[in-house]
């Protein structure tokens, strides 16, 4: 497992899926600061040159779904994450990743790891959603997780986690009165519960590292 | 004022934390230092390092040098070790002395290398540090920003992304740590975490403008850090030496007084001979030191004995007895500072005043004055 | 387990950073763009930037600086200041904010609280409550501390978070500036009538007061001044606030 560069910095297309929905500034600046260059994915022409895929997200599992479908985008997704490209799910674009959400209403999800969504048990004295910054503990080692130690902190903002169908998928995990997987992975593709562009340097990292990654483990 | 058990810091130094045993956390950094890293496998990193530099860019790295004991010492080897092709960047800060010009021409002469030296507008100097000093009780912010932001912009100008810097901050503050075993990179992260005082370019202009735009932001470029994205885009590397080797200034200065003829000088304010190869670049050390010392307590004599301490070179009482000698005393450079920043004694301890460092409680009624240095007629005098 | 938050509270006045006492004379310290990096290579956990400024365009103002800070800073900021209804709430979203804080509208229209939260997510509404102490009791001020509300501050804070404020924003007009710290009373009065996250503000001036009102209960305390002027920082205050035990996150 290590960040073999297959291509040069200049032949690597990163492409974030744009829906509208929730502000996926961010994720862009995060990126056009390190120097990518990154391209905004709005129709299943966007994705003909790209090697790199985020799916970012802020907003209800069954309304992303929705657009995801209205648009005709959800093929090509899942046509990318087969041909063993790097797939990067942020947030909600994690929980995407699921076969199935229960945010309100039942939705079908991406299947391109097994699992569902799930919102946490309200534990008596913790507020929800979970806001703010928590420990990701590592339970095995990923391309993505390169030069970032165990234990660090990220910022997270969810009401709903990943519960996925294999142990052997969560690369690591966090706890807030129950634990739960904030990272999870399966071949070339990857999710992170948090937000690594609100998570200052070592957000930035997990950003670089995924652009660098040649989507095998 | 709590003070480390075994060095003698006090808790008004910067970054400093005290474990249990009262032991402060540079000390144990340093500790970490000498026993946990394996400074075998980072001298290997170096030589790949600077393999993978080698001949392919317009010089094999940037060298950022102000001819103290550090970049001297940086300097020379990187030369002997490797046999590289720096181009060396110097910032004149506005306050060079004679010895330390004097060793350079010798340092450059010798080594054979290409020299970039760049001089800021006075005028805008003059005015910063008047606002650094009321701001952050620290007039030095030109030469803080300067230093660390200018030689990025030479690195992207000649297309040469390696920047070797020398000791790392972990040598003596806790911004970063020695334990967490990872190489210091001087970006424009730490170059904001404290470098600058917290005080960017772009702030500063607002700060001393008196109408909003009658300041030319262009000369401010020099305190300014480069967009990180044309650094990336440069692939960039801005690392300490001293993270690849160990740091132990004492022996390094003897180095270059050996082979490179180096000479020390006496600074305002410290015991003769004994330190003179520390801060001998600036004529306004001194007052830099007393500041400090009215400020926090302590100052450029304790920051020296704490380093023999720590190293077993000097005992805590013959530590304390230098330091009752000579430190706090006022430097006859802060004359020539006042005339500067057009100000008068009663003024600068008002505005020093502001930004002592609690616990501590300076006693601005003692005068007691430090001997002039040799050199202090060299000064620049405005009335000239 | 969820980390305690510092803030550093950063006030705009057309485009330029100041800082008030009492909520009066502004006094210019920086640009925003280039504080908001300073503070967030100095670990600040999220930034606060209040518009003060109550011109007809000062929510475009603020939209241009949020949209410029987010092109450079990576870690969560809330803005407040001005954000009179969704329409303003929905163009500062768009340019990067995280979180919108609002105050003076929730009195002149607390519709708008539950539209907001409708549309991006209770989390990102923070309501703002200052309060002046008056004979002994609490009194909610809206309109940067011009008028006084009927409402008591109880009353005022179950309602917010029925409507669907995610956090609270608590502000001592009394203490702002003042650097002679948080008023405890006051955020123990709103931890125990608050069921979503506490963030306290207005006093502090070392320290000691950061970490008074950590154990005091809220889950953020915001400054401005104390950061603004001596030799202060949040790298600084976390390392005093570590030492006594409180929990703070670790990114390196």
């Amino acid at each position: 497992m290590g960040l073999r560069q297959t291509l040069s910095r200049k032949e690597l297309s990163i492409g974030i899926i744009d829906i509208g929905m929730g502000n996926i500034g961010s994720v862009y600046n995060a990126l056009y600061s390190q120097a990518w260059d990154p391209i905004l994915v709005k129709c299943a022409e966007d994705f003909d040159e790209l090697t790199h895929l985020i799916i970012p997200g802020v907003g209800s599992y069954a309304a992303a779904m929705k657009i995801l479908g209205d648009w005709n985008l959800i093929d090509s997704i899942i046509d990318f994450a087969a041909e063993g490209k790097p797939t990067l799910g942020i947030c909600l674009g994690m929980q995407l990743l699921s076969d199935v959400g229960f945010e309100g209403m039942e939705a079908k999800g991406l299947g391109l790891i097994e699992g569902e969504t799930v919102p946490f048990e309200k534990i008596r004295g913790l507020s929800f959603p979970h806001i703010g910054w928590n420990e990701v503990l590592q339970e095995r080692t990923h391309p993505i997780l390169n030069g970032i130690k165990s234990g660090l902190d990220f910022y997270f903002v969810n009401g709903f986690f990943f519960n996925p169908v294999y142990s052997d998928t969560i690369i690591a995990t966090t706890d807030y009165g129950q634990l739960f997987p904030s990272i999870i992975g399966k071949k070339n593709v990857v999710g992170v519960q948090f937000h690594p562009e609100k998570s200052q340097t070592s957000g930035l990292k997990i950003i670089d590292n995924f652009c660098l990654w040649d989507g095998k483990c | 004022m709590q003070k480390c058990k075994k060095c003698g810091l006090p808790e008004t130094y910067e970054t400093i934390e005290f474990n249990d045993d009262g032991l402060c956390n540079i000390c144990i950094q340093n500790m970490f230092k000498a026993e946990s890293i394996d400074w075998d496998k980072r001298k290997l990193t170096l030589d790949k390092l600077i393999e993978d530099n080698r001949g392919k860019y317009e010089y094999d790295c940037i060298l950022p040098f102000s001819g103290g004991k550090d970049s001297t010492f940086t300097l020379y080897y990187l030369m002997k070790e490797y046999g590289l092709k720096p181009l060396v960047v110097q910032f004149n800060h506005g306050f060079m002395r004679p010895t330390l010009l004097k060793n350079n021409e010798r340092t450059f002469k010798k080594l054979g290398v290409d020299v970039v030296s760049f001089t800021p507008n006075w005028n805008i100097v003059k005015k910063v540090m008047l606002e650094a000093l009321v701001r952050k009780g620290d007039f030095c912010w030109h030469c803080h920003s300067g230093i660390f932001a200018y030689p990025m912009h030479i690195a992207l100008k000649y297309n040469t992304p390696l920047v070797l810097w020398g000791e790392p901050s972990t040598e003596y503050t806790a911004y970063y740590d020695y334990r967490d075993d990872e190489i210091e990179v001087v970006d424009e992260q730490r170059f904001n975490r404290y470098i600058n005082l917290g005080i960017t370019a772009e702030d500063m202009r607002g700060m001393v403008e008196r109408e909003p735009g009658d300041l030319d932001p262009r000369d401010f470029t020099p305190y300014t850090y480069p967009n990180i994205r044309e650094l990336k885009k440069l692939k960039y590397q801005s690392l300490c030496l001293g993270s690849y080797i160990p740091w132990d200034a004492k022996s390094q200065s003897k180095l270059i007084m050996d082979k490179l003829g180096w000479e020390g000088d006496q600074v305002e304010g410290m015991p003769p001979k004994l330190y003179d190869y520390e801060k001998i670049e600036c004529h306004m050390q001194g007052v830099r030191d007393y500041i400090k010392f009215l400020k926090r307590g302590y100052s450029r004599v304790t920051q020296m004995t704490v380093l023999d301490i720590r190293n077993g070179r000097m005992t805590k009482s013959e530590a304390d007895k230098l330091i009752a000698d000579y430190e706090g005393k006022k430097p006859p450079s802060l004359k020539i500072f006042l005339e500067y920043l057009g100000m008068d004694e009663t003024e600068f301890n008002n505005i020093v005043k502001k930004t002592v460092v609690a616990p501590f409680e300076p006693d601005f009624s003692k005068d007691e004055w430090s001997p002039e240095t040799w050199d202090f007629d060299k000064l620049y005098r405005e009335k000239n | 387990m969820l980390k305690k938050r510092i803030i550093p509270i950063q006030l705009l006045l057309k485009g330029r950073l100041v800082k008030t006492k009492k909520f009066r004379d502004p006094r210019d310290v920086g640009n925003p763009v280039m504080s908001s990096k300073v503070y967030s290579s100095q670990d600040a956990d999220e930034l606060i930037l209040l518009n003060v400024d109550r011109a007809a365009d000062s929510v475009d103002v603020l939209v241009s600086t949020v949209k410029d800070i987010a092109r450079e800073c990576f870690v969560p900021f809330s803005v407040g200041g001005g954000i009179n209804s969704l329409n303003d709430a929905k163009k500062l979203f768009a340019a990067g904010a995280d979180k919108i804080i609002i105050n003076s509208v929730t009195f002149s229209n607390p519709a708008a609280v539950t539209e907001i939260a409708e549309f991006a997510g209770s989390q990102a509404v923070v309501v703002g409550i200052d309060v002046k102490f008056i004979d002994n009791l609490y009194v909610v001020f809206s309109n940067n501390s011009k008028i006084a509300e009927s409402v008591s501050l109880s009353e005022h804070i179950r309602t917010m978070i029925r409507l669907g404020a995610g956090e609270i924003f608590i502000q001592s007009i009394d203490r702002d500036g003042e650097m002679q710290g948080y008023d405890i009373n006051l955020l123990k009065t709103v931890l125990s009538e608050s069921s979503v996250p506490v963030i306290a503000a207005g006093g502090a001036g070392n320290f000691g007061h950061l970490d008074q009102a950590l154990k005091a209960g809220v889950n953020a305390v915001a400054c401005g001044s104390l950061f603004n002027f001596g030799d202060n920082n949040p790298l600084r205050a976390k390392a005093f606030l570590k030492n006594l035990g409180n929990p703070l996150k670790r990114i390196r």
